[in-house]
């Protein structure tokens, strides 16, 4: 059990996608990098940015932190929102689109590429719900 | 009498809400006016009767203070029986009869927590509640059925009580859905947009106690609060020669405004979206009260396009919007043109758009039009078939103009018909009906043009004489205890006076009598090119999928330069498989037309009302590619699993 957007949990999540998901099959050799951007997760209401990178569908970088710097990273998409949504996001309890359709996350990027590649994030979010999480 | 013996017909409720507004004069059902709860309602407690049957919900103390609020006075089976021939007092003497079968122990108590004490100690006690069977009433209109999430109602009365909801349900990191009149989710929440939609866990807010009302005449506008209905708006202006730019009568103005920018027969000069109103205030999601009209807000006017842009639930919620009304002109009348074929009507609408000829402009297919003025739905099915096989009337264009436009159109068109005969076929309806494969009627269709010979040649006269119309004639079908009070009903002049009728709308609801719907369509350049496509694109799936679809209406904007479509499914909601079927049709009609160049399907404006159309509908999209429609497709996978999870 890993807590939740941990370095642990990054790790796991990494190795998950790397040894589970076909770049071809399941992430459509998507490119593109994004941030997650979750708002007050407990104890003391934080922001912490979840960011990954995927180039031809390699996974280029996964890393979870509250350093302010990963926002540098210039992600194509930023994804806002709270943790407790985040989480149903994580578990399984929604999906990222419907949690967007719903007003629950704000997308900011490029919204006709962001269609592109709405079923490999949901591939992968799909992926990474199998760690066995600690929220 | 039991719960199942009424299931048939509480299955059936549309949840229209139309008890809840005095549209026939009668009063309304007086415990709904006190408690405001829907539960309180004849729509509730209808609700109630099938969640109770199909063991949804266990019975509480709320539920016995429900059923003795009713003192069967009836007036929901006038109102109810008007638009769907149901008569809700059986569902509640069913929950009479339910109730007195139950033991004390059997009836539970529900503790109060925090949360809801925090909502009565903003609105009063009366006015928050978490107890189950009031929360059920909600369900099929804000609350996805079989739901598991904890809920709350609660029904303020001032702006400043929902900002303190807001920052509450923000605390406790809960969601929280405003609702109207529950008429928009009545409808949706049966589709596979019903999760979308709906509200999963948390606080429903129900606006239904703002009624604030303030005309000004002299700036020809009204500032209203969000639980004001169209038609309490449309009477509140009538009163001073005035008209709104409403749509139907239950529905609640502010959530139409916001919704899908209050789109009518009258838009064709009225306008739609921003063009109905002045001023809004609404509250965002941090609690904050704005105003559009304020200086240092982000532009509130920008707006998402594309597939990515759908959103069914408002961002903000409205709590004071100031419109526009428009004079009534004191020579306006009704002017028919009767068509076969659909390209005809639209050559003829589009030619009187572009003129500006016509206050109200559109064009009404034959469903409508017999299913609004019929008084029961097999009248309707009756006058539908001879319209279609005799009469070869198909579709009207439907003009309300002043006596300068009328003159205009009569020269334009070769067959006119008026409120005199408009008023003979509402009357006239259950005898027309009757008249079924009558020889008449056969005599009709050998006629080169029938619509000619019935409308201006020489049957007119053996036509209108033949349906015998009067109030006496139309309600002999009714139920007998009825008659009386709908003989009276239709003796009064509004009831077939369709100017009225257009502007306080109290007729669409009988589109649901019999079946659910789905309304469909969308906005698109005005060209008869691209509106036959769409009708086309709407059209077509419905038959791959043995779907009922009909066209409603289509209203011009702009002189023309744009066009508003309204397509409808009809199919039973109950029916699991009829509920896969359409929501195929829905995903293979977004498919195709999201292919057409221009045009954006009317799911795509929900909750975009407040927008400029200008940020919603321009640049005009293209059409997408088959690589976009591919990944359109994975999109709707993705957010509403695939066909087998419909």
């Amino acid at each position: 059990m890993v807590k939740y957007l941990s370095t642990e949990w990054a790790e796991q999540a990494k190795k998950k996608i790397l040894t589970e998901l076909d770049k071809a099959k399941d992430l459509k050799n998507m490119n593109a990098s994004l941030l997650n951007v979750v708002q007050n997760v407990p104890p003391d209401n934080k922001t912490v940015y979840f960011y990954f990178k995927f180039v031809d569908g390699n996974l280029e970088e996964l890393i979870t932190g509250s350093d302010e710097s990963i926002k540098q990273k210039n992600a194509e998409f930023t994804i806002t929102g709270d943790y407790t949504t985040f989480v149903k996001i994580s578990d399984g309890t929604t999906s990222s689109a419907m949690a967007l359709l719903k007003g629950r996350v704000k997308l900011a990027g490029n919204k006709m590429k962001a269609l592109t590649i709405t079923k490999p994030i949901d591939t992968f979010n799909a992926c990474i719900k199998k760690i066995e999480t600690e929220y | 009498m039991k719960l199942t013996d009424v299931l048939e017909t509480t299955k059936r409720e549309p949840h229209c809400g139309l008890c809840k507004i005095d549209f026939l004069g009668t009063g309304v059902c007086a415990a709904g006016k006190k408690h405001g709860f829907v539960a309180y309602w004849p729509e509730g407690r209808m609700e109630l009767a099938r969640a109770l049957a199909e063991n949804e919900v266990e019975p509480s103390e709320a539920l016995i203070d429900i059923v003795n609020s009713c003192n069967m006075c009836g007036i929901c089976d006038r109102q109810c029986y008007f638009i769907t021939q149901r008569r809700p007092t059986k569902a509640q003497q069913a929950l009479k009869d339910y109730v007195q079968t139950l033991k004390p122990n059997m009836i539970k108590h529900t503790p109060e927590d925090e949360i809801v004490k925090d909502l009565r100690s903003i609105v009063g006690k009366d006015w928050a509640t978490n107890d189950p069977i009031i929360i059920a009433s909600y369900l099929r209109s804000i609350i996805k059925q079989k739901s598991s999430g904890q809920y709350y109602v609660v029904m303020p009365n001032t702006t400043e009580e929902i900002v303190e909801i807001i920052k509450l349900a923000n605390k406790h990191k809960i969601p929280y859905l405003p609702r109207g009149n529950g008429t928009f989710f009545g409808v949706v929440l049966q589709t596979l947009l019903a999760e979308p939609s709906s509200i999963e866990q948390g606080i429903v807010i129900d606006l239904w106690r703002m009624k604030d009302i303030d005309v000004d005449p002299e700036s020809i506008t009204a500032t209203i609060g969000p639980g004001v209905t169209s038609f309490e708006l449309q009477k509140a202006a009538k009163t001073h020669k005035l008209r709104a730019n409403v749509a139907e009568a239950e529905s609640c103005v502010c959530a139409n405004a916001q919704n899908l920018g209050i789109i009518t027969t009258w838009s064709n000069t009225y306008g739609w979206g921003t063009d109905n109103f002045i001023d809004a205030e609404f509250i965002d999601s941090t609690g904050a009260i704005q105003h559009l009209s304020d200086k240092d807000i982000p532009n509130p006017y920008a707006s998402e396009q594309g597939l990515m842009s759908l959103s069914l639930i408002p961002s903000v919620i409205i709590t004071k919007l100031t419109l526009k009304l428009h004079r009534i002109i004191e020579d306006e009348e009704p002017v028919f043109i009767p068509f076969t074929n659909l390209p005809d009507a639209l050559d003829l609408a589009y030619n009187l758009a572009r003129r500006n000829i016509g206050i109200s402009l559109a064009v009404l297919s034959r469903k409508y039009l017999t299913e609004f003025i019929s008084p029961t739905h097999e009248i309707a099915e009756d006058f539908n078939y001879i319209a279609e096989k005799y009469l070869k009337l198909n579709y009207v264009v439907d003009v309300i103009c002043d006596k300068y436009g009328k003159k205009i159109i009569e020269e334009m068109a070769e067959i006119t018909f008026g409120q005199t005969m408009l008023k003979s076929l509402i009357l006239g309806s259950s005898k027309l009906a009757s008249m079924k494969d009558s020889s008449i009627l056969k005599m009709i269709a050998e006629e080169e043009d029938p619509l000619k010979a019935v409308f201006a040649g020489p049957m007119l006269k053996h036509f209108e004489k033949g349906l015998a119309a009067s109030p006496r004639e139309l309600v002999k079908d009714f139920d007998e205890d009825l008659r009386d009070f709908f003989e009276k009903l239709y003796s009064k002049p509004e009831l077939t006076d369709s100017i009225w009728l257009h502007s306080f709308r109290i007729l669409p609801c009988r589109m649901e009598r019999k079946h659910m719907w789905m309304y469909r369509g969308g906005y698109m350049p005005g060209d008869k090119k691209t509106i036959l496509k769409v009708v086309d694109a709407l059209e077509k799936p419905a038959q791959q999928y043995h779907i009922d679809g009909a066209f409603g209406f289509l209203s011009y904007l702009e002189r023309g330069k744009l066009a508003h479509l309204e397509y409808d499914y009809y199919y039973d909601h109950t029916d699991p498989d009829a509920r896969k079927r359409v929501n195929k049709a829905i995903v293979e009609s977004w498919r195709q037309q999201f292919a057409i160049p221009g045009v954006t399907p009317l799911e795509f404006i929900c909750s975009k009302g407040l927008h400029r159309k200008e940020h919603i509908i321009y640049p005009l999209p293209a059409g997408l590619s088959e690589e976009e429609l591919g990944h359109f497709e994975e999109l709707i996978e993705t957010l509403f699993g695939g066909e087998d999870t419909w």
